[in-house]
């Protein structure tokens, strides 16, 4: 089945770790460079985002998308290196264009804030299954129905993307052109979307009908089919993490 | 004791200027198998929504007359407890699959967690559900990888597990091919064996004719008749009301060749068969 999720079954440590833990690992990832941002915080960081990568054997698997990040990250330093406010000490000069070093770590600290957050989402991401994530958020007092549509976000969006290759091809057979330069595509565009929505909403009227049978809106409390899966040392991971925010709220607080 | 009473239903959609149903009696007993038929608009699908509460509690409109199932009037009642009683199977077998779980044996349990059954008892009534359908071998596959048929029966299993006392299929075969078709009318009639009330909704006669126990031709949102297969085929005015009887009741009728004792027509192949022999 086509799916959107990024999900990559391994067998590691990291894959092991409650869903949970790893949202708040990204809190914490957000967090702490923002109270400590110092240079060494940010690059340790980083650097130990990569290394959670690599025990949870993802890390080919995320090359490309930091690779992509980390090019468009490319251009800030550049333009920070170039034209920073405070520039002052020259680094290097390429032709008629000068980088200064205020500029470079102004450059450098934002890609690596961005780095630590791209790192802790791709560890969730990656190494933990949507649903896995959804059941143990909602069996934490996530409303169900909320629940429902996180999961099946995941689930629908590429049946409704079949869906709407169905309808261009039905469109094309009727000679309307759908490839070629972007204003051909933007005129292709247009007879597209009322058929797609119709049938989009259609089939939501349909499916909330079939969900109401299904007891979707029951009273009482909701059961599970599986049993919670059992994570590693969740508990010590997650105070391990708070501990590590708390110790940064201190930090900031003495500093 | 009759399970289901229908009695002057009359039903109005919110905004429309005709009736869907218009004063329609019936009385069903436990365990029939009873076929809907008619022209397009002529009130079926609306009558089988009226089973489970979503006439009139989901469209709202205007609503007369009663529908009593195991002795709970239906809009007195709710959707939510409505499908405790009803199980309900639609037309497009696409849009029943919930969306939200990754496996067949997920999506049959998934209105079992909705209802808050015990985990023991769910992981039995699934896979009861599933060998009643036939459908273990497709447990851990994708919803979504499932051929329409499959699909279908997917749909049935997961109604049958939430153990409804009547079992509602509208057009349940409409999208499907032949194969697929008989699989869905092999399945229902296991389900009528196992003793439960069956109604379905159904353009393919010939699958009317040969399983159901009564059939109740709708026209117009009016009530036209319910009676036996043979008796509903036979009538002389069937086409009048948008419905061409099986093609063995045709022939037979055509040579005008009855059955013993009997004026009407035989509606599926042994019996035409049957008469055919005997016929001068």
């Amino acid at each position: 089945m086509n799916s959107i999720s990024l999900y990559t079954e391994r067998d590691s440590i990291i894959h092991h770790i409650h869903p949970t833990n790893k949202v708040i690992y990204i809190f914490a990832s957000i967090l702490v460079p923002i109270l400590l941002p110092s240079f060494a915080v940010l690059l340790g960081g980083a650097l130990f985002g990569l290394i959670l990568l690599l025990i949870g054997k993802v890390f080919k698997r995320a090359l490309p998308m930091i690779g992509f990040v980390f090019l468009i990250l490319l251009t800030v330093i550049i333009i920070q290196g170039l034209f920073h406010p405070t520039n002052s000490v020259l680094v290097f000069t390429i032709g008629p264009a000068a980088f200064y070093q205020e500029g470079l770590l102004y450059g450098l600290t934002i890609t690596l804030r961005v780095m630590n957050i791209v790192g802790a989402f791709l560890i969730l991401v990656l190494t933990t299954k949507p649903s896995d994530l959804v059941d143990s958020l909602v069996r934490r007092g996530l409303s169900p129905r909320f629940g429902y549509v996180l999961n099946s976000v995941f689930q629908i969006l590429p049946q409704m993307m079949v869906s709407m290759k169905t309808i261009m091809d039905a469109q094309r057979s009727r000679g309307l052109e759908t490839e070629g330069g972007l204003r051909v595509r933007i005129k292709a565009f247009l007879p597209l979307i009322g058929p797609v929505v119709l049938n989009a909403l259609t089939h939501v009227k349909e499916r909330a009908m079939a969900l109401e049978v299904r007891g979707f809106h029951a009273e009482g409390k909701k059961t599970f089919l599986y049993e919670e899966k059992s994570y590693i040392a969740t508990k010590p991971i997650q105070w391990g993490i708070w501990a590590v925010i708390g110790l940064a709220v201190i930090g900031r607080l003495m500093g | 004791m009759k399970q289901i009473i229908v009695d002057g239903l009359k039903y109005r959609y919110p905004g429309a200027e005709t009736l869907a149903l218009h004063d329609v009696s019936f009385e069903i007993s436990k365990g029939e198998l009873i076929g809907v038929i008619g022209r397009n608009l002529s009130g079926k699908s609306t009558l089988c929504q009226s089973f489970v509460g979503l006439v009139p509690h989901f469209y709202r409109g205007a609503y007369g007359g009663k529908v009593i199932i195991d002795g709970i009037e239906v809009k007195k009642s709710t959707i939510r407890e409505m499908s405790r009683i009803v199980g309900m199977v639609f037309q497009n077998p696409f849009t029943q699959i919930s969306g939200s779980k990754e496996t067949v044996y997920e999506e049959v349990a998934f209105g079992l967690e909705n209802i808050g059954v015990r985990r023991s008892e769910m992981i039995e009534r699934v896979e009861q559900a599933l060998e009643m359908m036939d459908m273990e071998r497709y447990k851990d596959r994708s919803p979504f990888d499932l051929s329409g048929g499959q699909m279908q029966r997917l749909a049935i299993a997961s109604m049958i597990a939430m153990k409804p006392q009547v079992i509602v299929l509208d057009e349940p075969t409409s999208q499907l091919d032949p194969q697929g078709a008989e699989d869905v009318f092999q399945a229902v009639e296991r389900l009528s064996h196992e003793g439960w009330t069956v109604i379905v909704v159904e353009h393919k006669l010939e699958k009317i004719a040969q399983y159901a126990d009564k059939v109740l031709l709708l026209d117009g949102g009016r009530r036209v008749d319910f009676e036996i297969p043979s008796k509903v085929f036979s009538r002389g005015d069937l086409e009048k009301h948008g419905v061409t009887a099986p093609v063995y009741t045709r022939v037979c009728r055509a040579l005008d060749c009855r059955m013993k004792d009997s004026d009407v027509y035989p509606v599926t192949l042994d019996a035409a068969c049957e008469v055919l022999k005997k016929c001068p």
